[in-house]
């Protein structure tokens, strides 16, 4: 038996979510043409349709851009550090794509492996994910190559299927239990299975030929069009690479930490000017290593879920799905 | 709330210009109750920063034996360190750590240890220098082969005149052809070069060898000639990082992460890596 809830309900309760103080964020259209996953300041802001996919991801709400580590004062050679004790407020993500959610779970691993990252484990539990079962894919989408799927359940603690005027409500933790107890009613109707794109190359592949061929003229040669921007992992949900960094002087600032990506020419550039990633092609190069093979290897999981983003925001219109596809003719 | 990313507070307790460009800072703990707990092994690092400037990766050059303070090196070269250039006594500095594997320096007990450095990789050979001479009686014949650009670029010429001094200790100083001044005692020669003149007998022996990337392509050869195989010659890679506890996903070299599973390696396990260092 599954549930359902009229389309004019769930706008009702995400009023509700936001009036009790509950951040809110979804898919919203930023300028025209512009779909970006946002906090929502009232619930008729979201866009439910008529797109593919938000041109960002929406691990932000978890892992932002710029996070305060720690503020320092200075009084003579004292110094005094602080930490920010603010309540993370409960947050609601709301019609998320499948392969939004499915990167929480992914990234979990590598912030809890080892020691735990307090910042982004309190943003974590402050979150509920309610996902969107999609309807429709354009040809940067990939996510059945890496194991997943348009309606894949994987990091959504609800799931939605669009019916027509209502939407069909799979409850699948308790925090989304919790959110649609009482709300939905129950139903014999249950939304088609819909396959989205097949599957475009082998992930297995992907990593013998990463493993076995590092030093291939390949990457060199597939990515010669690469500008370095970065766009490709900021826009990802799994990149997750980061910065630390101080802003203020030598009297009083803050240290925080900024997203950083393998692409940038100073990633891994040394104090002594030696870099072991010289060109676009090695740094390419790590973005499928890290996601294909070095990931996989330490936590059993590829380091991507086919969302396409890295190629619909490529200024050159490359991204991943052209490197991993030009793997097969390699 | 407790983060693996807030320093500790350390208090500056000595500075000694080294070089020109080189100082190394002695610090310790300004809260007691964790400088009691703390503990490291030698070869792992700390992530040291300037409030205002950030922070930057350095190996602990200190022996672990010495409880009261533990110490850094660094070479003027960026931002950071030049905020620590500035540093004095009793100035506040932020530490992190301890981070990495470290040397293992159980294994190595019974062997003759050969000490291969260049330039300012003497610090991370210092400790394991010192921690060896403290447990002497756990390791045969020390070599230490430690060459800089000039003589005004060796680092803790002191100490390694005391050393010399040691039971069983050879300490060979060279400095690159055109470095020495009209009173250098020591070799001229690339450290490859003075090493294999030296003739140090290398049965029994692990090797540790530090240095810029064409010092230890030339000094693997001339190991190799002595019979030293992968597995008894070591580094300590030097990727850059940020975070030092595996989570910002800098330091990698293939599938390790150089600050977990590193910084220390065997030859042998450095060449199943992909070039990535």
């Amino acid at each position: 038996m599954s549930e359902i809830i009229s389309k004019a309900g769930l706008r009702e309760l995400a009023k509700e979510w936001i009036a009790q103080g509950k951040v809110v964020a979804g898919p919203v259209q930023t300028k025209p043409g512009l779909v970006m996953y946002a906090k929502l300041a009232s619930a008729d802001e979201i866009v439910w349709e008529g797109f593919v996919r938000p041109a960002n991801s929406v691990k932000e709400f978890v892992f932002p851009r710029h996070e305060l580590l720690c503020t320092y004062k200075m009084e003579g050679n004292r110094v005094e550090l602080a930490n920010d004790g603010a309540e993370i407020p409960a947050q609601i993500l709301l019609a998320v794509r499948p392969c939004d959610a499915a990167a929480f779970p992914i990234l979990d691993h590598v912030f809890n492996w080892d020691c735990r990252d307090e910042l982004y484990n309190r943003r974590r539990e402050a979150t509920t994910v309610i996902a969107l079962a999609c309807e429709s894919h354009d040809e940067s989408c990939f996510c059945t190559s890496v194991g997943l799927s348009p309606q894949a359940e994987r990091g959504s603690d609800v799931m939605l299927f669009d019916l027509g005027e209502e939407y069909e409500v799979r409850s699948l933790t308790d925090k989304g239990r919790a959110l649609f107890a009482g709300k939905a009613q129950p139903s014999e109707r249950t939304a088609p299975t819909y396959m989205g794109p097949d599957p475009r190359f082998n992930p297995e592949q992907v990593k013998q030929f990463v493993d076995g061929q590092f030093t291939s003229p390949y990457w060199q040669e597939a990515t010669l069009a690469c500008l370095g921007c970065g766009a490709c992992a900021y826009n990802c949900p799994t990149c997750h690479c980061f910065d630390i960094v101080d802003e203020g002087n030598s009297q009083h600032g803050k240290r925080v930490r900024n997203w950083d990506s393998c692409q940038f020419g100073q990633f891994t550039l040394h104090a002594s000017g030696h870099n072991p990633r010289p060109d676009q092609g090695s740094r390419q190069r790590q973005r499928v290593l890290h996601k294909f093979s070095i990931y996989p290897e330490k936590f059993g999981e590829i380091l991507c879920t086919g969302c396409g983003n890295c190629t619909r925001n490529c200024p050159e219109g490359q991204g991943m799905l052209t490197l991993l596809t030009g793997i097969e003719h390699a | 709330m407790p983060d693996i990313y807030t320093p500790d507070l350390m208090e500056v307790v000595n500075v000694r210009k080294q070089t020109p460009d080189v100082k190394s800072v002695r610090i310790q703990f300004q809260n007691k109750a964790r400088a009691s707990q703390f503990d490291f092994r030698v070869g792992q690092f700390g992530i040291f920063s300037a409030f205002g400037s950030g922070e930057s990766t350095f190996n602990i050059c200190s022996s672990s034996n010495w409880k009261d303070s533990l110490e850094f090196c660094f070479r003027k070269v960026g931002r950071v360190t030049e905020a620590l250039w500035r540093v004095e006594e009793g100035d506040t500095i932020g530490f992190r750590g301890p981070y990495g594997n470290g040397y293992p320096v159980e294994k190595w007990e019974g062997k003759n240890l050969i000490f291969l450095g260049g330039g300012i990789a003497m610090p991370p050979i210092r400790c394991a220098v010192w921690y060896a001479l403290e447990n002497r009686e756990k390791y045969g014949n020390i070599t230490v082969v430690y060459g800089a650009r000039t003589v005004a670029d060796l680092v803790y010429v002191d100490e390694l005149a005391e050393w010399a001094k040691r039971d069983r200790v050879r300490v060979i100083q060279c400095v690159d052809p055109g470095g020495q001044t009209s009173d250098w005692k020591g070799e001229v020669g690339f450290v490859p070069t003075v090493f294999e003149r030296a003739k140090v007998a290398a049965e029994n022996s692990v090797a540790l060898v530090i240095g810029p990337p064409i010092m230890i392509k030339n000094t693997l050869p001339v190991l190799e000639k002595l019979g030293m195989g992968p597995d008894s010659i070591y580094t300590s890679l030097e990727n850059r990082m940020k975070c030092g506890v595996g989570k910002c996903g800098r330091c990698n070299a293939g599938p390790v992460y150089v600050c977990k599973e590193g910084p220390v390696f065997t030859m042998e396990q450095l060449q199943k890596l992909p070039q990535d260092y």
